[in-house]
């Protein structure tokens, strides 16, 4: 049995809409947030939950972290359903939400773990080991006693990470945590994940419009549109069925005119040409070869479509 | 003149759309109004003073009808000194000063106008003895109507001098506090001025913070006599003027010591 | 037990975090005694004009505004999660943050606010507790001094009790919430005075539904040998119970509303 089982979800929300000229009453309308809903996830699997803005995706984080109480539908979680009695289930699982800090501002962000020890009723040697542990992974020895308004984006980030994994939950919700981040804090963020993954066989849901996170973190992706689930599986796979257009840069010897190529637009980017073209209609080699007879060729790139556009096209076509 | 109709119209759109928190406001002052007329009742019950309580519950309603005028009415101006992009503002070459004394005069006018004229009227049909008086007099009426004009000019003119001053401090909240604070007890909001000792009302009243609703609701009242009149509005008049150049002074010496800082 | 750890332990916490800015907590905390230094000076100049109400002495009406001050301003220093940012809490969705946690919501709300400003508000509501009970010559025993703590600890479950309707109104976003001030502040200015004083309906508003004159002004009575209503001397240290009542009915109610937030989600 999967540990995460969600099975024909539902949950719409009544929307007030602005009031006509004329009318006395408000008209309500609903808006469908999730329809029929289904999936499973097994334990200690790290798995991307992605989609366009209003699709569903916090709300099936909100309804299995047990703040909403969906409509219809069976959950369970580790054999317990999240919005039946809260506090038993929210011991075993953290949540992150990036925008959202729920350490204490002005106080060493030591104190505030000391605090979620005591909210979360953890043992004292297990609050020490633990503490330990991730303060190791996530290289917060020099931070602990500085108080979180003092820390960089980052840093907070890495200190909130900490906070929602003292009380070692099962499973683990991430929401937009790399946002705003700097290059070596993603790397060290993401790094940390794989660690905590790995280590503790932590279930993770990682909610991001940022495909970097996918790519390196996740082998599953789940794709949600209109309260829908329009993908499940692996997200290479994902990634091939959209990946149809490449990018070749190329620059001769000397300045070359190329000769018309069907199928491939070209263009000019400092002192080299650009050429967008698409593998199945024109096979690479085939471009190649054209190339090679145009000119000496001094230097030159092939790139893959950039994972945005393909997620981009993606959206497009499942009509979001 | 448009752009003042314009804030006008824009400010009675915004309250209409947050019309919930207004009408749950407005009840709120009714009660506090009852409650007090009720302490009043029995008080004068217990010792009859010679100012006839009728005066008193009069008072009591004119100052609950517009005590909106004396809170802090510009939100946009708070926020944008407290988040500090008032600097912006002041680096600019217009007179900034007369802007923002326009705005919070319309603004306290929109936003008393629209709480007084329900409260006047719940006001109106209570039970004799609870209900607000009429004025003493036509004369009396319209004095007290000039006056209040005055005192809206006034209250616009001591509101812009605490903003001077919370610019120039980085937390205001405690200065803020303090001066609403001078202000609710100072205008006879919290007490009736007309029953602070006699003799420390010779002092009060000629204080700025008397201007701007005492001074209407004692010519309404009766309480001063028509040939008063000229006195009372001398003094509104003088402080009014005495505030908006002591206002435009403390304004223009923040943008000077700003532009000194570099923003 | 583990709870009660708790709070304390996160007042400490809050606390520590306010004395980072000195300066600023200084200023505010001098602005709050301004503000109810004003209220007493109301009270003393009323005194000043009228000398006595009814059948109460000078000395009477500064312990009843004592009681009143004292516990309004227990109230909004220790249950500032409620008196205070609740509402912002539900604005900004740090109530969500609230339900991922194993303890229940009214406990954390209490457990993230503290409003120490208000212990100046608290002097001035003891001084005028010692001025009344020196001029009405109250002789203290071991009975009045157990029913004035008494009267103090329900009289906080009762004003929690009524600033927790302003908080269900949030949850149901409803925007009339200015409308519960006029039991909470009115409440407060209303009975800054003996209730008796008042016509019918405000003394039943203030006895049956916001029972300020059960749970505070029957043992003031009783305490200043001169008993509110007619009732028997056993039932001041019975009265203050209300509150607790109150405050059951509605936490419950409040129960319901968290399930109604969570059922339809903001």
């Amino acid at each position: 049995m999967s540990y995460i089982q969600v099975e024909h979800l539902r949950k719409s929300y009544v929307v007030r809409k602005k009031r006509e000229k004329g009318s006395l009453l408000r008209e309500k309308s609903r808006i469908d947030a999730l329809s029929d809903l289904s999936f499973e996830i097994g334990k200690g699997e790290l798995v991307g939950y992605i989609g366009p803005n209003g699709a569903g995706k916090s709300t099936t984080v909100k309804i299995l972290s047990g703040i909403l109480t969906p409509d219809s539908g069976n959950v369970l979680v580790g054999g317990r359903v999240p919005w039946g009695s809260r506090k038993e289930y929210v011991r075993h699982i953290g949540v992150v939400f990036g925008q959202r800090m729920q350490l204490w501002w002005d106080v060493p962000i030591l104190d505030s773990f000391s605090l979620l020890r005591d909210i979360y009723r953890i043992s004292e040697t297990a609050y020490q080991k633990r503490l330990a542990e991730l303060t190791d992974a996530l290289q917060l020895e020099d931070i602990l006693r500085t108080p979180l308004r003092l820390l960089s984006l980052g840093q907070r980030m890495r200190a909130e990470l900490c906070g929602s994994l003292l009380h070692r939950p099962e499973l683990l919700f991430l929401d937009e945590p790399t946002i705003g981040l700097d290059s070596i804090s993603k790397l060290a963020l993401r790094e940390f994940l794989r660690w905590e993954n790995r280590e503790n066989g932590t279930t993770i849901l990682l909610t991001t419009h940022d495909m970097e996170d996918i790519h390196a973190l996740c082998s599953r992706v789940m794709v949600l549109g209109h309260g829908q689930k329009l993908f499940d599986g692996d997200f290479s796979a994902l990634l091939s069925r959209y990946d149809t257009v490449r990018t070749v840069l190329v620059r001769f010897e000397e300045e070359t005119e190329l000769p018309g190529i069907p199928s491939v637009s070209v263009s000019r980017e400092g002192e080299s040409l650009k050429l967008v073209y698409s593998p199945k209609e024109l096979p690479t080699a085939e471009l190649l070869e054209r190339l090679r007879q145009t000119g000496t060729i001094r230097e030159m790139t092939i790139q893959p479509q950039n994972i945005d556009h393909m997620i981009a096209d993606m959206y497009e076509e499942m009509a979001l | 003149m448009k752009s003042y109709l314009t804030v006008f119209r824009l400010r009675l759109r915004m309250e209409l759309q947050y019309r919930g928190a207004m009408l749950g406001g407005i009840i709120c002052q009714m009660v506090f109004g009852l409650i007090l007329i009720a302490l009043y009742r029995a008080l004068y019950a217990s010792r009859p003073q010679t100012m006839p309580v009728e005066s008193v519950v009069t008072y009591v309603w004119l100052q609950q009808a517009f005590f909106r005028m004396l809170l802090a009415s510009d939100p946009d101006l708070t926020d944008k000194i407290r988040t500090g992009a008032i600097s912006y503002d002041l680096c600019r070459p217009v007179n900034l000063y007369g802007f923002y004394y326009f705005r919070s005069l319309a603004l306290k006018m929109t936003g008393s106008l629209m709480r007084a004229v329900p409260m006047l009227l719940f006001a109106a049909v209570l039970p004799a003895g609870w209900r607000i008086g009429l004025p003493s007099s036509i004369p009396g009426l319209i004095l007290g109507i000039c006056a209040l004009a005055l005192g809206l000019l006034c209250v616009s003119a001591i509101e812009n001098i605490n903003m001077g001053f919370t610019m120039r401090t980085l937390d205001s909240r405690g200065v803020q506090a303090m001066l609403n604070l001078l202000m609710t007890l100072l205008c006879g909001n919290i007490l009736p001025l007309t029953l602070f000792p006699d003799s420390w009302q010779k002092v009060i009243t000629l204080l700025p913070y008397a201007q701007l609703l005492d001074a209407p609701i004692r010519l309404y009242t009766g309480v001063y006599a028509l040939s008063d009149a000229v006195r009372v509005l001398g003094v509104q008049v003088f402080w009014t003027i005495l505030l908006v150049f002591f206002g435009t002074w403390l304004w223009r010496h923040n943008q000077k010591r700003l532009i000194l800082q570099g923003g | 037990m583990d709870t009660i750890k708790l709070y304390i332990r996160s007042m400490g916490m809050l606390l520590k975090s306010q004395f980072q800015y000195p300066a600023s907590f200084f200023m505010q905390t001098l602005a709050q005694l301004v503000m109810e230094g004003g209220e007493m000076l109301a009270l003393i100049l009323v005194i000043d004009r009228f000398g006595h109400l009814g059948r109460w002495e000078p000395g009477d009406l500064f312990f009843f505004f004592g009681i009143m001050s004292v516990t309004f301003y227990l109230t909004e220093c220790f249950g500032r999660g409620i008196t205070g940012a609740f509402p912002s809490m539900v604005r900004m969705g740090q109530l969500d943050t609230l339900l991922i946690r194993p303890r229940g919501i009214v406990t954390q709300v209490l457990c993230s606010a503290i409003d120490p400003r208000r212990i100046t508000c608290i002097a001035v509501g003891t001084t005028a507790l010692v001025i009344g009970s020196r001029l009405s010559a109250v002789r203290w025993t071991f009975a009045k001094a157990f029913l004035m703590a008494e009267a103090v600890s329900f009289g906080f479950l009762l004003i929690l009790g009524l600033f927790m309707i302003e908080a269900i109104f949030c949850i149901h976003s409803v925007k009339s919430v200015e409308l519960v001030n006029a039991v909470t502040y009115g409440g407060r200015s209303a009975c800054q005075y003996p209730a008796t004083i008042y016509p019918r309906p405000l003394r039943v508003l203030f006895t049956a539904f916001a029972p300020f004159a059960l749970v505070l002004q029957v043992p003031a009575g009783y305490i200043l040998d001169k008993p509110l209503f007619d009732w028997p001397a056993w039932t001041a240290f019975l009265c203050p119970l209300s509150g607790a009542v109150l405050f059951g009915v509605i936490y419950m109610l409040f129960q319901r509303a968290m399930h109604f937030y969570r059922s339809t989600g903001s």
